[in-house]
């Protein structure tokens, strides 16, 4: 065979390869989104309960206990989309017990109030893994031979989970 | 947390002497004391039967020159091979990979595995920077870490500008208890001492700084004494310095690890007048849990490890006449230098073992959460998919 016959064929055999490997990589990183999410979503929906057995547990004003029950139940029952922002006002109002743990009329549960800030730990980094994951995978989506060859397949485009960062 | 099989990777040469490996091996007894299972896989230069049980040979390493220091790598593909024996049977829950974006086996171990990654970065060096350079050809390689960690917010900026990644900061451990009830030793007390430990040939130590100062400190405190240890040749320096001034500085050569902690323990102040490229500054956590008062130069990495001044006194770097002013204000004023100390030691707290080994084992269940095993990538190709 001649050179002008074997070029052809060894550009299509190195596209073929270099195209199963940017797939192989597309479907690690969305492996490792949903594994991340998996973790986060967890870790968040243990925080709700947490908040609502605190409310259940100590001496809150009517006002304050409803505040964090009734945004902890947001909470479990958003919408994916929605979910940061139902998440941020619970953070926000976990605050507020947080914040009074010295006054020791309010009976707060000291041991719930320490898990509570041993998962607020593990939240942050659950998010800081998961956004990494996110912004990976969304950077390799917009490779241009990954669109034009369609490698994302049906996989939804990973939404970034926005967080002010001072609220946790 | 539940116990669970640990792999981890050491880039460099295991009996030569590193920040890394030493971080590795206290880690590794840190991981083993709470429970868990831990194999290392290093490079190591001379096969000797006092290494750990748990470390893991993997071949020789080469020295490879890297802009003026030494870094004993291994990689090829007989190092490869190694590692993906070593990954195949040995179980593994989690691979942790130090350095895994210079070409080494931690890079060779990432390559070869999926599943549940860690990742620390150490190198944050201007110089080290050129094997970054790569970054394209790493990036789908260290993509594959599911979580990463940088040993401080400078290894965590080189690593945003190469890899466009962010990592979580956690610092290295150090054993605080050991170095707070370290012995007091006469050999390095009497009058008023400043003491200084490192390679101080390299001239990014900064110890000409020090010696500069020297002058002008001995001017308002007759009986200070400069205590200098580490390896080097001492004889340039003391050549230049004032014949009568010569009495007033010691060099001590080389200390033992038993040495260093009661030197840490004994001098009144401890001095890091490094001039530039530090990622971490160990030896001032060291120093600092040693309850000992700390002055260092105002680079970035000593900033943040002395929180702006409130664990530590700072000084303009590389000017001797401002290290020695705030020298003579330390040595004069006794009671603000045990404030200071202890400020220091308490702040050193958060870069205890107990502490950050607890925040890494955070990340470690983080990356298991998944439920994933680490497995070789080869067997998750299609046509080996069952």
């Amino acid at each position: 065979m001649s050179l002008e016959t074997l070029l052809p064929i060894l550009i299509v055999v190195l596209l073929g390869w270099y195209l199963s490997f940017l797939a192989s990589r597309l479907d690690r990183l969305h492996h490792r989104v949903e594994t991340s999410w998996a973790t986060l979503d967890s870790f968040l929906q243990q925080r709700a309960a947490l908040a609502q057995e605190i409310v259940l547990e100590s001496n809150l004003d009517p006002a304050t206990a409803y505040l964090i029950s009734s945004s902890a139940v947001n909470a479990r029952s958003a919408q994916l989309k929605e979910r940061s922002a139902v998440e941020s006002i619970l953070s926000e109002s976990l605050k507020l017990v947080q914040g009074s743990a010295v006054d020791n009329s309010l009976n707060l549960p000291s041991e719930l109030l320490v898990e509570l800030s041993d998962l607020t730990v593990k939240i942050k980094l659950a998010i800081n893994i998961h956004l990494e994951a996110v912004n990976a995978t969304r950077n390799v989506r917009s490779k241009l031979l990954i669109r034009l060859f369609r490698l994302a397949g049906k996989a939804p485009l990973p939404i970034r989970y926005e967080f002010e960062d001072d609220i946790l | 947390m539940k116990k669970i099989r640990i792999g981890m990777v050491c880039p460099y040469g295991w009996d030569t002497p590193g920040g890394v490996q030493t971080h590795i091996r206290d880690l590794a007894d840190h991981l083993i004391e709470e429970g868990h299972y831990v194999s290392v896989l290093t490079p190591v230069s001379y096969d000797s039967a006092q290494s750990a049980n748990y470390v893991v040979n993997a071949g020789k390493p080469i020295s490879i020159p890297v802009n003026g220091s030494v870094a004993k790598i291994l990689f090829g593909p007989v190092a490869s091979s190694r590692a993906k024996q070593w990954i195949a049977s040995e179980d593994f829950d989690l691979l942790h990979l130090h350095e895994p974006a210079i070409p080494s086996l931690s890079l060779l171990a990432c390559s070869a595995a999926e599943g549940p990654l860690v990742g620390t970065f150490h190198v944050s060096t201007q110089k080290k920077k050129a094997i970054y350079a790569i970054g394209p050809i790493l990036e789908p390689i260290v993509e594959k870490l599911t979580a990463r960690i940088a040993v401080s917010e400078l290894a965590r900026s080189t690593l945003k500008d190469h890899f466009d990644t962010d990592a979580v900061v956690i610092p290295n451990g150090i054993d605080g208890q050991r170095y707070a009830n370290a012995k007091i030793s006469e050999n390095y007390s009497g009058g008023h001492t400043v003491g200084f430990i490192g390679r101080f040939e390299e001239s990014r130590k900064g110890l000409q700084v020090l010696i500069d100062s020297l002058a002008i400190v001995s001017r308002f405190i007759p009986d200070v004494t400069y205590l200098v240890a580490g390896p080097g040749e001492s004889e340039d320096f003391l050549k230049r310095l004032n014949p009568q001034l010569r009495s007033r500085i010691k060099f001590l050569g080389l200390l033992t690890n038993e040495e260093k902690m009661s030197f840490l323990k004994t001098v009144q102040i401890y001095v890091a007048p490094n001039t530039g490229s530090e990622s971490f500054g160990i030896i001032l956590t060291e120093a600092l849990s040693a309850g000992t008062a700390v002055v260092a130069s105002d680079i970035p990495a000593f900033k943040a490890v002395l929180e702006n001044g409130a664990a530590g006194d700072l000084f303009i770097n590389g000017d001797s006449a401002d290290l020695a002013k705030v020298l003579v204000a330390l040595l004069r004023d006794d009671e603000r230098r045990k404030k200071l100390a202890e400020n220091g030691k308490l702040s050193a707290q958060k870069y205890d073992w107990q502490v950050v080994a607890e925040q890494i084992e955070h990340i470690y269940e983080m990356a298991i959460a998944s439920g994933d095993k680490v497995r070789l990538s080869s067997e998750n190709r299609f046509w080996s998919r069952r």
